[in-house]
């Protein structure tokens, strides 16, 4: 789904005429730049949400800084413990599976990422990373306005996936409609009445005589024609791909099985979204941290096992992130609150695996909470500018120096 | 500041054309039973054949009367089955007592018997909780206080607490859910205040486990951001100090009765939104209340609804205002809103998107079926909406967000299998032959649809009822009306105009 550009589609209908003027502004004018991709057009970027906010530094220790011991007497993890990167960091053990793609050079970590006054509530912080805009309300979310800036074939329906029931806001676009789709079972419809139903539908839709005015009549159609189809199509499109990759029989692995299976069977997808959690460890963190952790490196090895035995490793980059990180200090009850920055992870394509980026000091504090060093928009515009290598300007607004791990 | 920056951001789905005139004062324009249908479908989830009859026949003012007039939270309906009884002596107590006085030897190859005893709680909390949606979707069919449903479905989204996790079974949201329910159309203050000791909200944002060493703010910065002011109406410090505020608020574990545990409250001094005094939680909720930020987030929240997307700025500050003089009361305040010309107008008409449980509990109204089974939780949670289980402490959005292609799917999959099952719909829409596939494709598009359809849409109905894209081809017989009576209402229901209230 696509919130405003549907109503582009109908132009000239009479639904238009109800589009008030910001918005009808924003849709007649033409996309700024129509330009192709300017590197290999089949490259795929798959985000992973760590959904609830995950601990940062649970997930890469600082085991070389004293301060971390003080803070975490109970849920710190012992040096002993952790999977040393050097002499000061260190990956939590649950990550293994991460760790030894680590060694093999395929993942960058990226140090405390966050941005300028970091806001604590699950649902903004959210807002701002999947939207890359701190500073007002967004609409659209920035992989949303990547498929905008791209001269993507509208008649594909799926140049973009959200592996979810519902679509997240960082895939809200002005022109691309982006199913959801939970998973290959259960995508479909139960009934044969297929034609007639959509033909009687959008001729409910097309029909100017309709006898109400609902700002949410065409967006409905869009979307129920779209999942018809596309629901009709999709199983056809990946029925050919095998895969003897180990997933583990988690949602997450499910989740990323799919996307490899969508990748190999060549749709067309250049962006797809999964996610994992939650993550919101107030209570007992290191048993729920731990699981949620090795779920997911167990997965993201199996889905690049299976990326890699379909020769879809280099065109596959994977990037992790979450609202925000939790705080330094633990909490009375074994857990940690609402926090700012975290790392990010990069996996796959080619990338140059090692460590970007400072570890928050954990001796100057603002408030219990970390400083972040990274502004996760350098993240965003290393891939858009490198990964998709167009320019960031119509994706991210203002101009963030590129990280060298890529390209 | 950031507040303003978002009532006035361009946002989407609002209706086209522009507030009316007076919009919360009384409507007093014609009466018909597209009205009565839309009344229904807003105060209600929809409401049976004769529901719709009745609400037509009768003024506004009469149904809005009659919609007020709620019964005690508890009259009428039956309880939900109990299988989890955690604190009622039941079978779960029964376990623990087991697990004390276990011997730890396992048979050869098979489980513990704690092994077996944690499977059959994990079982019975699941089927618990099946029992307890299905039991509140066959209350929102049956009850005959539509109103005290709806409007408890909106205190669930308010106050949105999840069950079967964080230690939340069973009674516990049994019992949130009759809180809410006894406060339907009560006050939101004294609600908030409840809300603050109520074990399963207690357990869901682990202010249980909050202490005066090591406040949790959990509880404290949702009670602001989610509940009652909104986010950039307050700050950090505020959430910091209100948790302090509210250490000591727990539960008995024995009973689940709340308990104001003195030891673990901080009776510092604590400033809070700018006042300074020794406060308690209590405190602090009657603090948040003085704020008109409040007012302003319940009125767009109501707005958004009951009536339509986006509301207008000034229409939210008009409805500010009536919930600051009416203090908080939701009966007036929904009586003002119900009865009100911004709600019958045009741009509120089919102008939001119905949320799962209204499109299942409506069609079970609309075809006369009056209970569920346990399928439909699996059911509504294709579409994304289980009561009980909100994704987050957020609720639910709503809106736009209703909308996926997973989701419609689910909703046309749902309505076909209402369609097909032999113990599905029923009633006089299927009944008899009509004397053309052109009157049965009006019939269905009158019921279903309240006439909202195109000519060249019941056209296409018609051609489908009289064989055209069908299988089997023929016109419409004796023979064949059943099921193509059924297939063309499960046309009708996968149309644009059923997914909007």
């Amino acid at each position: 789904m696509k919130r405003r550009g549907f109503i582009g589609a109908l132009a000239g209908l009479s639904i238009t005429a109800h589009a008030n003027g910001v918005f009808a502004a924003a849709l007649n004018k033409p996309p700024s730049m129509a330009l192709p991709d300017l590197v290999a057009s089949d490259r795929v970027l798959v985000v992973v949400n760590l959904q609830g906010g995950n601990d940062g530094l649970n997930t890469i220790v600082p085991h070389g800084m004293p301060a971390y011991y003080r803070y975490r007497p109970s849920i710190g993890i012992a040096p002993g413990d952790v999977l040393q990167i050097d002499r000061t960091i260190g990956f939590n053990p649950a990550l293994a599976s991460l760790k030894g793609m680590f060694d093999n050079g395929s993942v960058a970590i990226v140090q405390g990422a966050g941005y300028p006054a970091p806001d604590h509530s699950h649902f903004r912080s959210t807002e701002i990373w999947q939207t890359a805009a701190p500073e007002k309300y967004e609409h659209t979310g920035w992989l949303g306005r990547y498929l905008d800036e791209s001269n993507l074939p509208e008649t594909n329906l799926f140049n973009a996936v959200a592996v979810a029931p519902i679509l997240p806001e960082v895939l809200a676009s002005r022109r691309v409609d982006v199913p959801a789709i939970a998973g290959l079972g259960g995508y479909g419809l139960a009934s044969d009445r297929n034609a007639t139903q959509r033909s009687a539908f959008a001729s409910l839709v097309r029909d100017d005589r309709v006898p109400f005015a609902s700002p949410y009549l065409a967006t409905v159609a869009s979307i129920e024609d779209r999942a018809q189809r596309g629901s009709e199509e999709l199983p056809k499109l990946v029925a050919g791909y095998k895969t003897s990759a180990a997933y583990p029989a988690t949602a997450i692995g499910r989740s990323l099985a799919l996307a490899a299976q969508m990748i190999g069977s060549n749709l067309g997808t250049r962006v797809i979204y999964v996610a994992h959690g939650s993550f919101d460890t107030h209570v007992a963190q290191r048993a729920r941290q731990d699981v949620l952790l090795r779920g997911l490196g167990d997965a993201l090895k199996a889905f690049y096992d299976d990326l890699a035995a379909h020769g879809n490793e280099k065109k596959t980059l994977t990037m992790t992130f979450s609202e925000f990180g939790r705080r330094v200090a633990e909490n009375a009850s074994r857990g940690t609150d609402h926090g700012t920055a975290a790392p990010m992870f990069l996996i796959g394509g080619g990338i140059k695996g090692g460590v970007y980026g400072e570890h928050p000091s954990l001796d100057a504090l603002d408030n219990g909470d970390t400083r972040f060093t990274t502004d996760f928009r350098s993240v965003y515009a290393t891939i858009v500018e490198k990964w998709f290598g167009r320019p960031s300007a119509g994706v991210i607004a203002g101009t963030y120096p590129t990280l060298p791990m890529l390209g | 500041m950031r507040y303003d920056a978002y009532m006035n951001a361009a946002t989407t789905f609002r209706p086209p054309g522009s507030l009316p005139t007076a919009p919360l004062a009384r409507y007093t324009g014609p009466w018909d039973v597209r009205l009565a249908a839309h009344l229904l479908r807003r105060a209600g989830f929809g409401g049976t054949l004769a529901d719709r009859a009745r609400f037509a026949a009768n003024s506004m003012a009469v149904n809005v009367d009659a919609l007020m007039n709620v019964g005690p939270a508890n009259a009428g309906l039956p309880s939900p089955e109990l299988i989890d009884t955690e604190y009622a002596g039941g079978e779960l107590q029964r376990i623990r007592a087991m697990r004390m006085a276990e011997t730890p030897a396992a048979p050869a190859g098979g489980d513990t018997a704690l092994e077996v005893m944690r499977k059959m709680r994990g079982q019975m909390r699941r089927k618990q909780d099946v029992a307890n949606v299905t039991w509140w979707l066959d209350r929102m069919i049956a009850s005959t206080s539509p109103l005290q449903e709806k409007m408890t479905l909106f205190l669930h989204g308010n106050f949105a607490t999840a069950s079967n996790q964080k230690g939340i079974y069973g009674l516990d949201i049994i019992e949130q859910n009759q809180l809410m329910r006894s406060y339907a159309l009560g006050n939101f203050v004294a609600l908030t205040h409840a809300v603050a000791r109520d074990r399963a909200m207690l357990k869901y944002l682990d202010n249980a486990r909050s202490n005066r060493d090591h406040p949790n703010e959990n509880f404290a910065r949702e009670l602001m951001e989610l509940f009652t002011l909104g986010i950039g109406n307050y700050t950090e410090q505020d959430v910091r100090e209100s948790a302090r505020a509210f250490t000591g608020y727990t539960f008995q574990r024995r009973t689940g009765a709340f308990f104001m545990n003195e030891r673990q409250h901080d009776d510092g001094r604590k400033t809070f939104l700018g006042k300074t005094g020794n406060f308690t939680g209590d405190d602090v909720i009657d603090i948040i209340f003085q704020q008109p930020a409040s007012a302003a987030l319940l009125a767009r929240k109501l707005l958004e609804f009951f009536v339509y997307s986006d509301p207008e700025p000034q229409l939210v500050d008009d409805l500010a205002a009536v919930v600051r003089r009416e203090k908080f009361e939701l009966a007036p305040i929904m009586s003002t809103l119900l009865r009100s010309n911004v709600f019958y107008s045009e741009r509120a008409y089919r102008a939001l998107v119905k949320s799962p449980v209204e499109f299942v509990v409506g069609s079970y109204q609309l075809f006369g079926i009056e209970k569920t089974g346990p399928g439909v939780r699996d059911v509504l949670n294709r579409m994304g909406q289980v009561p009980f289980h909100p994704p987050s402490v957020k609720g639910w959005d709503g809106g736009a967000s209703w909308l996926s292609t997973q989701t419609v799917l689910a909703r046309e999959n749902f309505a076909s299998s209402l369609m097909t099952a032999s113990s599905g719909a029923g009633g006089p829409l299927f009944e008899g032959l009509p004397p053309s596939a052109h009157v049965a494709a009006q019939r269905l598009v009158g019921t279903i649809l309240l006439g909202d359809a195109t000519p060249s849409a019941t056209a296409k109905l018609a051609a489908y009822l009289d064989g055209g894209d069908t299988s089997l081809g023929g016109a419409l017989s004796g023979e064949n009306v059943d099921g193509r009576m059924r297939g063309a209402a499960y046309l009708t229901m996968a149309m644009p105009a059923y997914q909007l209230s």
